[in-house]
């Protein structure tokens, strides 16, 4: 069976796939449909490489991630147990993979990415996932608005918290000068004539 | 350059036809001939029914309600959808410089300087075409916020670019106003 690798590149990034058609499939001898091994080489850090499923847990943490910056929400992607997780630094601008290997005993490698660097692998990984000779099925979710909600995170509290309170104020000022208002009694306000001609006014039927 | 085909679309928000309108602005900031390259790659897509000419293109962005000349009713989706293609392909086009820009490995000099000269190209464009009455358009020439919006453009630009980042773009843009 032929082997076919295919790479991807972009500036500071590499991705080459080796695999090999699925004939049982029916794929042609140019695609890929088993993946054997990958290798991704990112300027300034150690070449990483692994199986299908450490490719798929990459690019279902990274194109997640990469969609959520988009609008400017800095959410951390990648399952707890999973082998990739992204998220914003913790101080300064970038970004941080943290890859764990399923040997036991190997630490967990931390990656620092710039802006460029994420857009350089986001790249890659999107020209695999759309390149029609790799004939795998990736599951990673599907591009969509995002809910309210998960914008709301972006907003500065301060501001978030600024309409409600100042409209707290602004009904709490009116009742206040509400209550401040004196009422007439209830008593003299009945027996209190509308209008000085009504007191002697009688009717027409009792002249 | 593959050809798109843009059969249906989303219906934008006004916030998402401000934004996509940005985002051509910036393109135009970036390249100096952005027009006629914007109009040439459009072409080169297969899009001449949305985008014959310069003004048909011009009148799409005219939906921006933050331009000095708008129209009033909605962007159709198929334009929309059009031109959020045309954003993906003009960032690939410019992707290199893009890249320049975001990146930490560029002499930090050369690099502010590339900045200074986008924001201030940017700038002008804003104040060229953009209503400047409106309180929107004044935040975007705002010298205290204009850093990180700047940067948060060039770095949606760097994230949809090439084919892979349409839909990427078309779901940034249908988000709800937070």
């Amino acid at each position: 069976m032929q082997k076919n690798t295919y790479r991807y590149e972009q500036t500071a990034a590499l991705l080459l796939v080796e695999g090999y058609p699925d004939l049982s499939a029916g794929h042609g001898n140019e695609a890929i449909g088993i993946l054997s091994a990958w290798r991704l080489q990112l300027i300034g850090t150690p070449e990483l490489e692994g199986t299908r499923d450490h490719l798929e847990s990459l690019m279902s943490a990274v194109m997640p991630y990469a969609r959520h910056q988009l609008s400017g929400v800095g959410l951390r992607f990648g399952a707890d147990g999973g082998f990739v997780s992204i998220g914003p630094m913790d101080s300064g601008s970038g970004h941080q993979l943290e890859l764990r290997s399923s040997r036991e005993g190997v630490e967990p490698l931390q990656i620092k990415l710039d802006d460029a660097d994420l857009a350089d692998l986001v790249r890659c990984l999107d020209r695999l996932r759309l390149d029609e000779r790799v004939k795998l099925t990736w599951t990673i979710p599907t591009d969509q608005a995002l809910k309210r909600h998960e914008l709301v995170d972006r907003i500065p509290l301060q501001r978030r918290l600024a309409a409600p309170v100042l409209g707290g104020f602004a009904l709490a000022a009116t009742v206040a000068v509400a209550l401040l208002q004196p009422l007439p009694p209830i008593g003299e306000e009945s027996a209190k004539p509308l209008t000085p001609g009504l007191e002697t006014a009688q009717p027409d039927a009792e002249r | 350059m593959t050809e798109v085909s843009v059969q249906s679309g989303a219906r934008l928000s006004r916030r998402g036809v401000e934004r996509l309108d940005l985002l051509l602005l910036t393109i135009e900031a970036l390249d100096l001939n952005g027009g006629e390259a914007m109009l040439w790659t459009s072409h080169q897509m297969g899009l001449q029914a949305q985008f014959p000419n310069r003004v048909e293109l011009w009148k799409r962005r005219c939906h921006n309600p933050l331009r000095r000349t708008t129209r009033r009713e909605q962007l159709n989706p198929v334009d929309a959808e059009s031109l959020i293609c045309l954003v993906c392909a003009m960032a690939e086009r410019l992707y290199p410089m893009l890249h320049q820009l975001l990146s930490s490995r560029e002499p930090e000099q050369l690099t502010q300087e590339r900045w200074m000269l986008l924001k201030e190209r940017l700038g002008d464009l804003i104040e060229e075409r953009m209503n400047l009455r409106r309180g929107a358009v004044m935040n975007l020439l705002d010298h205290d916020s204009e850093g990180p919006l700047h940067r948060q453009l060039i770095n949606t630009l760097a994230l949809c670019a090439g084919p892979g980042g349409i839909d990427r773009l078309r779901a940034t843009l249908l988000d709800p106003t937070p």
